[in-house]
């Protein structure tokens, strides 16, 4: 779920960060540019994990501010494929369903990944037809795990060992 | 902005949870306000709700030496140590080809799999903490 990346910066200091020892400037610097962003091919910026090193420190003609080379560790939220997230489910629409994990809601999982026999409801629901015709739906506010090729719900496996199994067979 | 590291390295969830109380993280709204962002404090109330919140480094390193012996990938004891599968459903959704891996033991005589998977949860139960009760049960 989580993982560390390195990042080489060239970090320019702005002069009203001056009155601070260099380390905590660079941190709050770093915090204010990464933090609750995503980064491009890294996945979201949780927390800067710690400073390596911090070089240099040279003005260039004609700027106001320092500039150093700065070399940092960035506690990513990036999931691998195959990895079980558990979340709340946001919303649903014609597509899927919006699930979040509180501090990440922005994950989607169209109808098809979902597991065979799931379909909508007349409601708009979502809702996963068993072999023996129960209907399990997924209500807004369930908790469940996102698979790499399907989704169920917790409560649909702590209620029913049984049936949990039989849910998982049939991906 | 180079990327030297894109992944200079795997966390478990209770790592980060540990990372981020260290750095004065609460769940308390207002004792969030200037030590941690607002971001990273709810990344913290979301890990205290995980399993990991009673780990302790000593229950993660114990785990990982006694299941070597069901020689998991990286990716499986990560699966495993965030979220503690209590059930046989859990363990078949966490590892990947669970049945095909766990049919044989470490000496790769043929065993049954459903016993093995029993075998594991075991262990994953000793090792790790249950998780503490929700409060609404504890009000029922």
């Amino acid at each position: 779920m989580f993982v560390l990346s390195q990042i080489e910066h060239n970090l320019p200091m702005p002069p009203h960060l001056l009155n601070q020892p260099l380390v905590d400037a660079i941190k709050a610097e770093l915090e204010r540019l990464f933090l609750d962003k995503v980064v491009a091919n890294l996945g979201l910026c949780v927390s800067v994990y710690d400073i390596r090193s911090v070089e240099g420190g040279f003005i260039f003609p004609g700027e106001g501010c320092s500039t150093y080379k700065v070399s940092f560790r960035l506690l990513m939220f990036r999931p691998f494929v195959g990895e079980v997230l558990v979340g709340k489910i946001s919303g649903y629409d014609e597509k899927g369903l919006h699930v979040s994990l509180d501090f990440f809601s922005d994950i989607c999982i169209p109808g098809h990944l979902m597991q065979y026999g799931t379909a909508r409801a007349l409601d708009g629901r979502w809702m996963l037809k068993t072999e023996d015709g129960d209907e399990l739906y997924l209500d807004i506010d369930d908790e469940g795990s996102i698979k790499g090729d399907g989704l169920g719900l917790l409560a649909w496996w702590a209620a029913d060992e049984e049936e949990g199994e039989e849910v998982e067979a049939e991906e | 902005m180079k990327i030297e590291k894109a992944n200079a390295g795997f966390l478990t969830n209770f790592e980060v949870l540990d990372f981020l109380r260290s750095r004065g993280a609460k769940t308390d709204p207002m004792g969030c306000l200037g030590a941690v962002a607002a971001s990273e404090c709810k990344v913290y109330e979301y890990l205290l709700k995980t399993p990991a919140c009673n780990q302790t480094r000593e229950s993660i390193n114990e785990f990982v030496t006694r299941c070597e012996s069901f020689k998991l990938t990286n990716a499986d004891k990560l699966n495993v140590i965030n979220w503690r599968p209590s059930s046989a459903a859990d363990a078949y959704a966490m590892l990947e080809e669970c049945g095909k891996r766990f049919s044989k033991d470490e000496r790769g005589e043929a065993r049954d799999e459903d016993e093995r998977v029993e075998e594991f949860l075991e262990i994953v139960k000793e090792v790790f903490p249950p998780p503490p009760p929700k409060p609404e049960e504890m009000t029922e």
